[in-house]
């Protein structure tokens, strides 16, 4: 549990251990020897500057990057204790345990409706009334029920990018995901839209564990309970976020939160 | 201080001058552009009207003659100076639609190889064999229908069409004997391997404007490549598909050289595919030089008069279609 050589680690369930990870876009090493936890039901943030390493690092959680070729993981990221990078592993069953939420919002070009009906039905043949009763759960469930309840027929591109982006949030929790990573969810949005995103996130969290990628340190202070902060691709410091924000072990990490480079 | 306010002002008096001076300039240059793009739109429209105009003045005689017979009757005798121009219409039709069901979905499906499934080293080669395709002179495959094709069809694949739709009620009426080699079938199978590489070249251009992003999202909430493909890349590019696929037809609807050699020319309309039969182009192409007399070359322009309409007929249904889907969406 706490085999994370450069950051502190606590005693807690650990969903996701990533296990002296390298990653390789081609020939150039971007993520150098990555050992970090996420926590079972935790919000874990990971910061740091353009180009450190943080959304890789986050792509290689549900294999992503393996849709691209000339890029490759080394080393082991644990789920529930297996091994998902191991070339058996089910990449669609992956990607339906482990969901993302992209930098913009992401609606198919569909309904409402069926932006969320689509990954449910990928996976289950409900009858109609069970299935509308999940879409409608995990629309209220990303707190934009209220906001599209009228119009569920209409496009999901009709949508605000705030409610798009919520849209996509309900997409994800609508198939029962165990992990939720957001790639820098709000530098898309306004600030009341940001608000409620976060607001989500923390309320989220009471059922799945989650990782946010983020540039803006008050938000990673705000939402999360484990910080990460990574430079050049390597982890500097994995901590308790009060702690990397009021007492951070590493210089580097303390000139960084401190707006001294970055 | 008082003086610096001064030499301000005055060197701001100065600079305005030059700039209305230029702007001026500006003004005139940005008109001038607007004019001659104007120009260059209007004639668009002007030369359309004139090719309608001919086309309607140029058939006059025929249209005074058979009436709205015309359309709906298959004689077509230069002896008795009869003309109907059904039996062309239904094989511009018909190989046409042989066409699109053949190209269509093999070039989607092209498409969608080269942009999600081919492997790097491919795509290139993969892509440029297609624009050389495109690029080949439509006589080129008419003598390579007539002379390959043609006689390959009917020596291995017509007998076996025959053979195995024989005991089809409806199906063994079109695929009914002899094996001619050239007739409407035929056509249509070149007619499909001419549209093919446009259908390709679009679908791919369109496909690679989904954003990465987009695809991602699909992958992300678990689907497989063909769930992206159906559900995600296919509705994100329809417009741009629907537009590929009417610019294939309208070249198959319009195509001449080919079709002439390979779909065998007799002015009836045949029962079966494997009969040859006409269309509007191969009518015209061929029996043009040999018009005499004013009636029959009317017969001819209306004839071309009559493809026109069809061809507008395809645009707007395509239009149509497009609005339609927009709707649904929104």
């Amino acid at each position: 549990m706490t085999n994370t050589p450069n950051g502190k680690a606590a005693d807690l369930p650990t969903k996701i251990s990533v296990k002296d990870l390298r990653f390789f876009y081609a020939s150039h090493l971007a993520l150098k020897s990555i050992n970090v936890p996420l926590y079972t039901n935790k919000v874990t943030a990971l910061i740091g500057p353009s180009g450190c390493g943080k959304s890789t690092l986050l792509r290689v959680l549900n294999r992503m990057y393996d849709l691209y070729p000339r890029q490759r993981a080394e080393g082991e990221v644990l789920l529930d204790g297996e091994n998902i990078l191991d070339q058996k592993q089910d990449l669609n069953l992956l990607r339906a345990r482990v969901g993302m939420v992209f930098q913009k919002p992401t609606p198919f070009p569909m309904s409402i409706y069926d932006n969320i009906a689509f990954g449910i039905k990928l996976y289950e043949k409900l009858p109609k009334s069970e299935l509308d009763g999940r879409v409608e759960n995990a629309l209220r469930g990303a707190a934009i029920w209220d906001e599209v309840r009228d119009k569920l027929s209409a496009s999901g591109l009709s949508l605000s990018g705030g409610q798009q982006q919520r849209l996509c949030i309900a997409r994800t929790v609508a198939i029962h995901p165990e992990v939720i990573l957001f790639d820098e969810p709000c530098s898309a949005l306004d600030p009341i839209s940001t608000a409620k995103v976060e607001e989500l996130i923390d309320e989220l969290k009471e059922k799945y564990t989650i990782a946010i990628v983020t540039h803006n340190m008050q938000q990673a202070a705000r939402v999360s309970e484990y910080t990460a902060f990574m430079y050049l691709g390597e982890l500097v410091e994995f901590a308790p976020t009060t702690q990397i924000f009021t007492a951070p072990e590493n210089p580097r990490t303390q000139n960084y939160i401190t707006g001294r480079f970055g | 201080m008082a003086d610096i306010a001064v030499e301000n002002s005055r060197v701001a008096y100065k600079e305005t001058a030059r700039r209305s001076r230029v702007l001026t300039s500006f003004k005139i240059r940005d008109g001038v552009f607007r004019w001659l793009t104007f120009a260059a739109a209007i004639t668009v429209l002007l030369i359309l009207g004139g090719v309608i105009i001919s086309l309607i003045q140029g058939s006059m005689p025929s249209i005074r003659a058979f009436g709205f017979k015309f359309v709906y009757t298959d004689v077509w005798n230069p002896v008795t100076d009869e003309y109907g121009a059904l039996a062309a219409i239904y094989g511009t039709l018909v190989t046409s639609a042989i066409a699109m069901i053949i190209a269509v979905p093999v070039g989607i499906g092209i498409g969608i190889f080269l942009t999600e499934l081919c492997p790097e080293i491919l795509r290139r080669p993969i892509g440029i064999a297609i624009e050389l395709l495109a690029g080949i002179p439509s006589i080129i495959y008419g003598i390579w229908g007539l002379f390959v094709f043609a006689p390959f069809l009917q020596a291995y694949v017509q007998p076996g069409l025959i053979k195995f739709f024989g005991p089809v009620p409806i199906l063994s009426t079109l695929f009914a004997g002899p094996p001619y080699g050239i007739g409407m079938l035929t056509a249509g199978f070149i007619l499909a391997i001419m549209v093919l590489p446009f259908i390709a070249a679009v679908s791919r251009d369109v496909f690679q404007t989904v954003p990465p992003l987009l695809k991602e999202a699909g992958r992300g909430i678990g689907c497989t490549t063909w769930e992206v493909v159906g559900r995600v890349i296919i509705p994100y590019t329809r417009v741009g598909l629907v537009g590929g696929v009417m610019l294939a037809l309208g070249r198959a609807l319009g195509e001449t050289m080919a079709v002439t050699f390979v779909i065998g020319n007799a002015d009836v309309i045949p029962r079966s595919l494997l009969s040859p039969g006409t269309t509007i182009s191969a009518a015209i192409a061929n029996e043009f030089t040999e018009a005499v007399g004013e009636l029959y070359t009317s017969a001819l322009i209306e004839l071309s008069l009559i493809l026109f309409v069809i061809t507008f007929i395809v645009l707007a249904i395509a239009r149509l279609m497009l609005m339609r889907l927009e709707q649904k969406v929104k």
